[in-house]
């Protein structure tokens, strides 16, 4: 077995602590207090499902391991919180994972994101968040015929729960797509599209 | 010595004074200069020298003089009072102890100065003080608390009758109140006990039913069932209470406990005592082994059919019952109210409130206790078959951060999950069972156990549960075996979660009448977890038991021992207290309360509507006197007069270009600055310690009152206690704001914590505040002489 030997005087918590720190960590999230009980791991969908293991992550961010960061597993996560509302040490590994893909996008990792686009394209169009348009065979597909009648009698249905259009004035679209703009949103996607078509012109060569 | 006009106690107008001053066999002549300082010392009748003032022939020297000479106070001028004033106050007999004033000549002068003539100048100083400060020194009688020899010990679970039944043989009046109509609490319903060094699960009922019976038997043990604490009221060291029985509605001393009229009771409700697992009738006796052995209405589910009436040959039934009250005048109280389990509607994912077959330790321990629902067979709630597989699931609701959870570990969960597995196993050995974990807590002895129900084949699983669902028919525990980095779903019969410890209501209730404190977890609050256990932050109520926190029956039992002990302490003791407390003049007292507010120690209380103090619990900090708007409260021992007097004393003999600085220290504070001297570190001449109970103790006026009669700066220092140091952080705010308004430098003003092992670090704050201060003034000294010179 190989041996790893802990140096005195090497101590390194940059991951840790940057996690720790970063805007998007909830105050007093409790990275360092995890005991790797694996309660995440026992109610995480993406445990179930694939070879994510949310504990892992905690273990490995604890570790120092940076190539977690560039670790596709990362990307198995769907944000569902489970393991953040089950936690006994108030640790938070869909935050971690969100953190930790920032990293990865800011090292310029970006074949994992290029998936998200179509969200942020559409986020653009209509100032709020959607499901994409080229999702809506899919769904209906695994969903059912129930999903295309709530689409389609949406705005009915709303309205007779008393709810108003989904979609926003124009005005406050437009003011949205401002802000995203001034807020360097539309650039990352800018960013986005121009590796998406990159990679795909790179893998006709191939 | 002009009169003051401080204090309700004025020294006497003429009072004969005897100075006696140790040469400590040249531990103090060496460096002052004797003969000066005996010639230096005013206002005293006689003063004389010795080479060992603390030997067995100057107690006699001393006593001769005083009587010769007809001496009505005496100074003592030789070592720290820390070790010798008891000694000293033995050799002024037959003055009163109090009125002698010691001052420290050895630890505070000659080993801490090497200049002679400085050492001897301060030497002087701290004598005259002293003299100025024993003029104001009143007889003080040492306090004898007298109380009454009875105690009541609410709660009647395993931790209450163990400090009964001590209590009890040791000749102290006891009444036990319990809110239930049995007494025995939890451990009477868990049915097996485990216990270090054996392997093997022993009869909860036939260890813990002698004792209840010897309670119950004893001459000195009042046992009262039904009945909730409703009052408390503290007087003069004792406790006033106040029981309201509630009626049994069936006469204790006539009924024989046949059961007849359960038999007839048309009225069947859940029966609480068996977790709810069956029924009870609304006549009942929780079980056949209650104690006191008699039936109990439920007049929550009462009907009142009469028909138990009509049935009952001993006529014991008296539905026309009513609620008592029962006062009781006790010397103590001790707090065994208890626990209980933790609530599992707040973890909704492990499905207790979905699913029968998920059950608490406790419910288990029903199901397998022989007088439970299946008298004893493990049955499946569901289907009444004997269950292949048990699941259980550690830390259901302890070690949780979440809303609603514990965050402490409850001590108990991983023995009691050991002792249920080993005994599923020793009765039904074809039944898996699988203790899903974090860390198995087995300390000590109990690893043993542990060990052992391993080699039986218990399973172990390193993780911890997140839910507890039904998947395809099968009721299902999803956990991760962290080991193998595996995710495991479970299919099991019964699931069992180890729950929670938490504070009892009653516990809860009780803490509210009786003023105790608790803890961030809501338990009791031990006065010190670490060298105060079983008492409480209220003097004479003791606590034991779960009540405390999260533990076994072993800890239980041995500290509702120790309990015991500390009211015997108190009791057969003959307690006698230093009277340095506080005492309130009741001419002036308006009865505003704040001082019962301000208390630390709650050692204030109002009784028959007089603010009282408790002579054991107050300290003698004097947080109150500062509080006290009218002026009614002084600290017997530390009079304002005696604190102007120390402080006019220890100025008036200031000479030109001299720099004094007070220090005033707590016991603590005084402690670290006689170790500078046991060590031989020196530090500045200018620092004059004089002893408080407390920084508290101090106010504004004291502070200017140094600052007008020339102290150059004050440095207060103290142990930063817990309880007193948000006072004191408060109060050097307030006196440095004062200082401004005064026009005086607050860096002439100094708080420093002391610890008492590190005496190097005062004696370095002690140079550090003596440059601060001399830079102060020079700065001072500058800007004055800049003024003066643009004024030519």
């Amino acid at each position: 077995m190989e041996i790893k030997t802990l140096k005195i005087g090497k101590k390194n918590n940059k991951l840790t602590e940057s996690i720790i720190h970063d805007l998007r960590a909830s105050e007093d999230i409790g990275v360092n207090k995890c005991i790797q009980c694996g309660m995440c791991t026992s109610v995480c969908p993406a445990s179930r499902h694939s070879d994510y293991d949310s504990r892992e992550i905690a273990k490995r961010v604890l570790e120092e391991d940076e190539s977690v960061i560039c670790d596709d597993i990362i990307w198995n996560c769907f944000s569902c919180y489970s393991c953040h509302s089950v936690c006994p040490v108030g640790n938070s590994v869909a935050e971690i994972v969100q953190i930790l893909r920032q990293k990865a996008i800011a090292q310029g990792k970006l074949e994992q994101v290029v998936i998200f686009l179509v969200f942020g394209e559409s986020l653009m169009e209509l100032g709020v968040g959607s499901i994409p348009l080229e999702y809506f065979n899919i769904l209906i597909e695994i969903i059912g015929d129930e999903y295309l009648d709530i689409k389609t009698n949406l705005d009915d249905i709303r309205e007779e729960l008393g709810l108003g259009k989904l979609t926003l004035p124009e005005d406050d679209t437009r003011d949205i797509k401002i802000i995203l703009e001034k807020t360097g949103f539309t650039g990352r996607l800018e960013k986005l599209r121009a590796y998406k078509e990159s990679s795909k012109n790179s893998k006709h060569k191939g | 010595m002009k009169s003051s006009p401080f204090s309700r106690y004025a020294p006497k107008s003429s009072i004969d004074i005897g100075v006696f001053l140790c040469r400590c066999g040249g531990n103090i002549s060496d460096t002052v200069d004797i003969e000066k300082l005996k010639s230096s010392i005013e206002g005293a009748k006689v003063v004389k020298e010795f080479e060992n003032l603390c030997s067995v022939k100057c107690q006699k020297n001393i006593r001769d003089i005083i009587l010769e000479e007809n001496l009505d106070r005496v100074v003592i001028a030789a070592c720290s009072p820390i070790t010798h004033k008891k000694t000293f106050q033995n050799h002024v007999t037959p003055l009163n102890p109090y009125l002698l004033e010691m001052a420290n000549l050895r630890e505070q002068c000659s080993w801490v100065h090497t200049d002679g003539d400085k050492a001897t100048d301060k030497a002087i100083t701290l004598t005259n003080a002293a003299v100025e400060r024993v003029k104001y020194a009143q007889p003080l009688d040492t306090v004898v608390r007298k109380i009454k020899d009875s105690v009541a010990v609410i709660g009647g679970g395993i931790s209450g009758i163990t400090a009964a039944l001590s209590l009890a043989k040791q000749g102290v009046k006891v009444h036990i109140i319990e809110e239930k109509p049995t007494v025995g609490g939890n451990m009477i319903k868990i049915g097996k006990v485990f216990s270090p060094e054996k392997m093997v699960e022993e009869c909860a009922l036939c260890l813990f039913n002698p004792l209840i019976n010897e309670a119950l038997e004893h001459r000195n043990i009042d046992i009262i069932t039904s009945a909730e604490l409703i009052s408390s009221e503290r007087k003069a060291g004792n406790f006033d209470l106040l029981v309201e029985k509630k009626p049994r509605y069936v006469k204790e001393d006539k009924c024989t406990a046949c059961g007849n009229c359960a038999e007839v009771c048309p009225v069947a409700v859940p029966d609480q005592w068996n977790e709810n697992l069956m029924y009870r009738k609304a006549i009942y006796k929780p079980f056949p082994q209650s104690v006191p052995d008699v039936y109990t209405i439920d007049e929550e589910n009462c009907i009142n059919c009469g028909k138990c009436e009509e049935v009952c040959k001993m006529d014991a039934i008296d539905l026309k019952m009513k609620k008592e009250f029962i006062p009781l005048t006790v010397g103590s109280i001790v707090i065994a109210t208890g626990h209980k389990g933790f609530d599992l509607k707040n973890r909704p994912e492990y499905g207790h409130e979905r699913y029968d077959d998920v059950v608490t330790q406790m419910e288990l321990a029903r199901i397998m206790g022989v007088n439970g629902p299946t008298k004893g067979k493990l049955l499946t709630p569901s289907t009444g078959k004997i269950p292949k597989r048990v699941v259980m699931v550690q830390c259901a609701g302890s070690r949780d951060e979440k809303p609603e959870g514990k965050r402490y570990c409850s001590k108990v969960c991983c023995m009691v999950a050991m002792k249920h597995a080993n005994f599923i196993k020793r009765c039904y050995p074809d039944t898996e069972v699988i203790i899903c974990y974090t860390d198995m807590r087995t300390p000590g002895m109990y690893e043993n156990y542990f060990r052992y129900g391993q080699s039986k084949g218990i399973k172990l699983i390193r993780g911890r549960p997140g839910e507890v669902v039904r998947k395809d028919g099968k009721m299902v525990v999803r956990v991760e075996d962290t080991f193998r980095g595996e995710l495991l779903e479970i299919e099991t019969d019964m699931v069992v979660l180890s729950e929670a410890m938490e504070p009892s209501e009653g516990t809860l209730k009780v803490a509210d009448i009786l003023n105790v404190g608790l803890t961030e977890d809501m338990f009791v609050k031990e006065k010190h977890p670490k060298i105060k256990p079983v008492s409480t932050d209220v003097e004479g109520i003791y606590v034991c038991g779960t009540a405390q926190g999260p533990k076994d029956i072993t800890d239980s039992v041995s500290q509702a021992n120790a309990a015991a002990s500390k009211v015997s302490e108190m009791m057969n003791g003959g307690l006698e207290i230093e009277p340095i407390i506080a005492e309130i003049d009741q001419s002036k007292c308006t009865m505003c309360g704040k001082c019962i507010d301000d208390c630390k120690y709650k050692a204030i209380y109002m009784y028959d509507e007089r603010v009282s103090v408790d002579p054991i619990a107050c300290t003698g900090c004097g947080i109150c006197v500062s509080s006290c708007e009218d002026g009614a409260i002084e600290i017997m021992g530390q009079t304002d007069g005696q604190i102007f007097a120390m402080i006019s004393g220890m100025l008036k003999d200031k000479k030109d270009g001299e720099k004094i600085i007070l220090a005033f220290l707590d016991y603590i504070g005084y402690v670290a600055a006689d170790n500078i001297g046991i060590n031989r570190i020196s530090y500045p001449e200018s620092i004059r310690i004089i002893r408080v109970t407390s920084i508290n103790r101090l106010m504004i006026k004291h502070i200017l009152y140094a600052f007008e009669n020339g102290a150059d700066g004050i440095f207060l220092g103290e142990y930063p206690d817990d309880l007193v140091y948000p006072d004191i952080q408060e109060k050097v705010h307030e006196f440095k704001a004062e200082l401004i308004k005064n026009g005086i430098d607050p860096d002439r003003l100094m708080y420093y914590k002391v610890y008492a092992p590190f005496y190097r670090g005062l004696a370095a704050k002690f140079e550090e505040f003596n440059r601060q201060v001399n830079k102060s003034l020079d700065k001072y000294e500058a800007i004055l002489s800049k003024a003066s010179s643009k004024d030519i």
